[in-house]
């Protein structure tokens, strides 16, 4: 299932090979396998599928995809671990890389692999459908004040970032709600539309649907910086609540990468995010661009779980 | 409609169909497997091709179920127990020609109900609150009475073993990891598929090469055989059955095409002229299932196109389908890009007619493959269904638990107990408990939530109906 993706490199350097083969040193590996635990057509797959387009010329290599699923991320994780630090295999990251290792404790988990960068955020943020009489986050807070054990907050899954967000939601406001688990974010939708919850929090990509149609109203983004494409929402933490929650897309690879490779990454990473074609595409999902080198997202990495343990821990999830 | 359109149509349902009747491999792995050749496809033409897939998928899934007593896929399961006995008597071609058959009246249906009926459907989709799902995963549990085959007991006990498989994971609720042991494989649960191939390939293998004279071929149908005027007069019945419900289960998000096929197998038993040919081969057994999955290949598109909300995985893979192309399903759609929706009817028409031409073609070399001499074709089997488990994640756990659930399934046939209880378990019962657990979190722990909710009050009333009805017959005295 790769191949498409391989003869896409192949021809594309063909083409700017000799226009750019100065532009950079040239990678030492060819092709690279980008590892992601998701499924074709998923979040991280098209992260990837959509990068690589950018990076093949600026980076004068080919890559692959190569989608290890299995063990929530697990399978992948090891996988890469595994491979020679060469800079040949690099895995796509998200918080479930994280998630899944505390989780289940698998023999290699996050802390297994080296950070490379991160290039977005994936911005978190609350919505409820439009028949809804709450116009932002603080109103919902106030109903759940005011109507002690009848707030219904819904977050995709049980483990998700999106339930720790409410979780350190509830505790930042002081209320009661019973905060609902869902099977992904269409459940979730569908239990947010019918009116069975006050609201739901999910990823502007996953809402946008019912966004455009104007079935579905923002609440608050829950991120530190109000989002460019919706400034007129506030963030939760501009409601008075200390609620900020990071969903990252970057990558990661074995231990002991050499620093120039590192270093060419993030190179090629600052300069393909400056173009025009990749950035009409990654502004139509929403993301936030937030570019960090090895060091950067070595720290970034270490402080997510290190919160994220933590309100597992509070919630009781992992001892 | 271009011709680019038109072939890619074809070539969806032909490896749907492949795909299908591959045991191991489900309709939305199938799909999975051609979404990143369309990438460089025309929008219309990516969508048909993987909307194809799913139709021929689910049709593919009942070849094996008659001919080998292996469902393809989840949705044919109900399709194995009159479809392998009328094989048995010598009577598989009519039996793949009436699957074949049933599975066009089924996707056409379908189809007709998404082209015309799909707003207010979705507004049946959106009435589905937790409570709803608990309640229609209880309906579909209460069809375990008529599947025991005799032993009310011995049928509770096999759904028991399933609803325990269906234990195993992440805690729908809380997020601790449930019975994984501490393995990462398990996080995301068992999944039904390597259960089901268990319990029914490798299950049959062994339970076939353990039968006295299992080497002796025995007289069968040679041919495909359409059915004729009287065989319609006997199934149409079953197919009204099967049209119905699997509408009604396919546009709510994750019921699908298994509850679809074993309650309209139940059904079309308890309405049928002729209820005692029902688990000794009876055509309408192999009518309703057949044609309740198929309507399911249309109308599970309708949350997936009307808001944007995929019902089951294979709609999943569509909604990847919608989104490379930079297309969202949702309210928008419509107005949007009419072109990719009007597209996608044409090329779900094509699709159930390419189906019945491909069935005529192949289902003939079908029946001569599985006459050959039993131990050639029960190694190749085996062989196929390894390979095929193995292929899909690269996991050798999933083989074990394909061989394991084997070896269970052996033993359950050795004891009288019957499989099927136990895949509507392991189906329905991630549903049934996540939406329980979830309606107790919404209601604060009031049990009186699902009487109020009236969507599941009237399906709950209607499960105890059924169960009761059924209950009566079994021990009315004769």
């Amino acid at each position: 299932m790769q191949m498409k993706s391989w003869i896409a490199g192949f021809a594309a350097i063909l083409a700017v090979a000799s226009a750019d083969a100065a532009a950079q040193a040239k990678y030492p590996v060819s092709p690279v396998s980008l590892v992601t635990h998701s499924s074709p057509g998923g979040g991280s797959d098209v992260f990837l599928r959509e990068l690589i387009k950018h990076l093949t010329p600026v980076m004068g290599t080919s890559f692959g995809v190569d989608n290890v699923r299995g063990g929530s991320g697990a399978a992948a994780i090891a996988k890469v671990a595994k491979s020679p630090p060469n800079g040949g295999m690099l895995y796509a990251t998200t918080p479930t890389y994280i998630q899944t290792s505390l989780l289940s404790k698998p023999e290699i988990g996050y802390d297994g692999l080296d950070p490379i960068a991160i290039v977005f955020l994936d911005p978190e943020v609350i919505y409820t459908r439009t028949e809804s009489p709450f116009r932002s986050v603080a109103d919902a807070i106030a109903y759940a004040k005011a109507n002690a054990g009848r707030a219904k907050w819904g977050a995709a899954n049980p483990a998700s970032l999106e339930r720790i967000a409410l979780e350190r939601l509830k505790k930042a406001a002081g209320v009661q709600a019973a905060v609902v688990s869902h099977e992904g974010g269409g459940d979730l939708m569908i239990n947010v539309l019918n009116g069975t919850l006050d609201f739901g929090i999910g990823e502007i990509q996953e809402i946008r649907a019912q966004l455009d149609a104007g079935k579905v109203r923002l609440l608050g983004v829950v991120t530190d910086r109000r989002l460019p494409d919706f400034a007129n929402v506030a963030t939760v933490r501009e409601q008075g609540f200390d609620v900020v929650v990071t969903k990252f897309r970057g990558l990661a690879g074995p231990k002991g990468i050499p620093d120039d490779i590192a270093a060419q990454w993030e190179r090629a990473i600052r300069q393909v995010v400056a173009s025009d074609a990749y950035k009409a595409e990654y502004s139509k999902e929403s993301l936030v661009l937030s570019v960090m080198g090895r060091a950067e997202a070595r720290a970034f990495t270490q402080k997510f779980a290190e919160e994220i343990a933590g309100t597992l821990r509070e919630l009781g999830v992992i001892k | 409609m271009g011709l680019s359109t038109l072939l890619a149509s074809l070539a969806g349902v032909v490896w749907g169909i492949f795909g299908g009747a591959l045991p191991g491999i489900s309709p939305s792995i199938a799909m999975a497997l051609l979404l990143p050749f369309t990438y460089g496809m025309e929008p219309v033409t990516a969508i048909v091709l993987l909307a194809s897939v799913y139709v021929g998928a689910e049709y593919g899934g009942s070849i094996p179920a008659i001919l080998i007593r292996t469902p393809g896929t989840n949705s044919a399961a109900a399709t194995t127990i009159d479809g392998y006995e009328l094989a048995r008597k010598g009577r598989a071609g009519e039996a793949l020609g009436i699957s074949l058959m049933s599975g066009l009246v089924g996707g056409l249906f379908g189809l007709v109900v998404l082209v015309l009926a799909t707003e207010p459907l979705a507004a049946v989709a959106l009435a589905f609150t937790p409570p709803a799902y608990f309640a229609l995963g209880i309906l579909g549990l209460s069809v375990i009475a008529s599947l025991s085959g005799g032993s009310l007991l011995k049928g509770l006990v096999g759904a028991f073993l399933g609803l325990m498989v269906a234990t195993v994971g992440t805690d729908p609720v809380s997020g601790v990891p449930r019975f994984t042991f501490g393995s990462a494989e398990l996080l995301g649960g068992i999944r039904p598929i390597l259960i089901m191939v268990g319990l029914f390939a490798v299950a049959e293998m062994l339970e076939q090469i353990s039968s006295p004279g299992w080497d002796r071929a025995d007289g069968r149908d040679t041919r495909l055989k359409l059915p004729g005027l009287a065989t319609w007069k006997r199934i149409w019945k079953a197919n009204a059955i099967g049209c119905g419900i699997g509408t009604f289960e396919g546009v709510t998000p994750g019921a699908g095409g298994t509850i679809a096929a074993f309650m309209a197998y139940n059904e079309a038993k308890r309405w049928s002229k002729y209820p005692e040919e029902f688990g000794k081969g009876s055509v309408e057994g192999v009518a309703a299932p057949e044609s309740a999955n198929n309507v399911v290949t249309a109308t599970a598109l309708v949350p997936l196109l009307s808001l944007g909300i995929p019902g089951s995985n294979s709609a999943a893979i569509l909604l990847g389908g919608f989104m490379i192309h930079g297309l969202m399903p949702g309210p928008l759609l419509f107005q949007k890009a009419p072109d990719v929706v009007y597209g996608l009817y044409g090329g779900l028409l094509a699709a159930n007619i390419f189906m019945v031409l491909v069935g005529l073609v192949i289902l003939t070399p079908c029946i001569w493959l599985v006459n050959r001499p039993k131990p050639y074709l029960i190694a190749f089997i085996l062989a196929l269904v390894c390979t095929g488990v193995f292929a899909i994640e690269q996991s050798l756990f999933d083989l074990g638990l394909v061989l394991g659930a084997g070896v269970v399934g052996y033993a359950m046939r050795r004891f009288g107990v019957p499989v099927l209880p136990m895949v509507l378990g392991v189906v329905l019962g991630f549903l049934v408990e996540s939406n329980y657990r979830r309606s107790l979190v919404l209601s604060g722990g009031d049990h009186g939530v699902f009487l109020q909710d009236p969507v599941s009050l009237g399906l709950l009333a209607a499960a105890l109906l059924l169960t009761g009805y059924s209950l009566i017959r079994e021990f009315k005295p004769k």
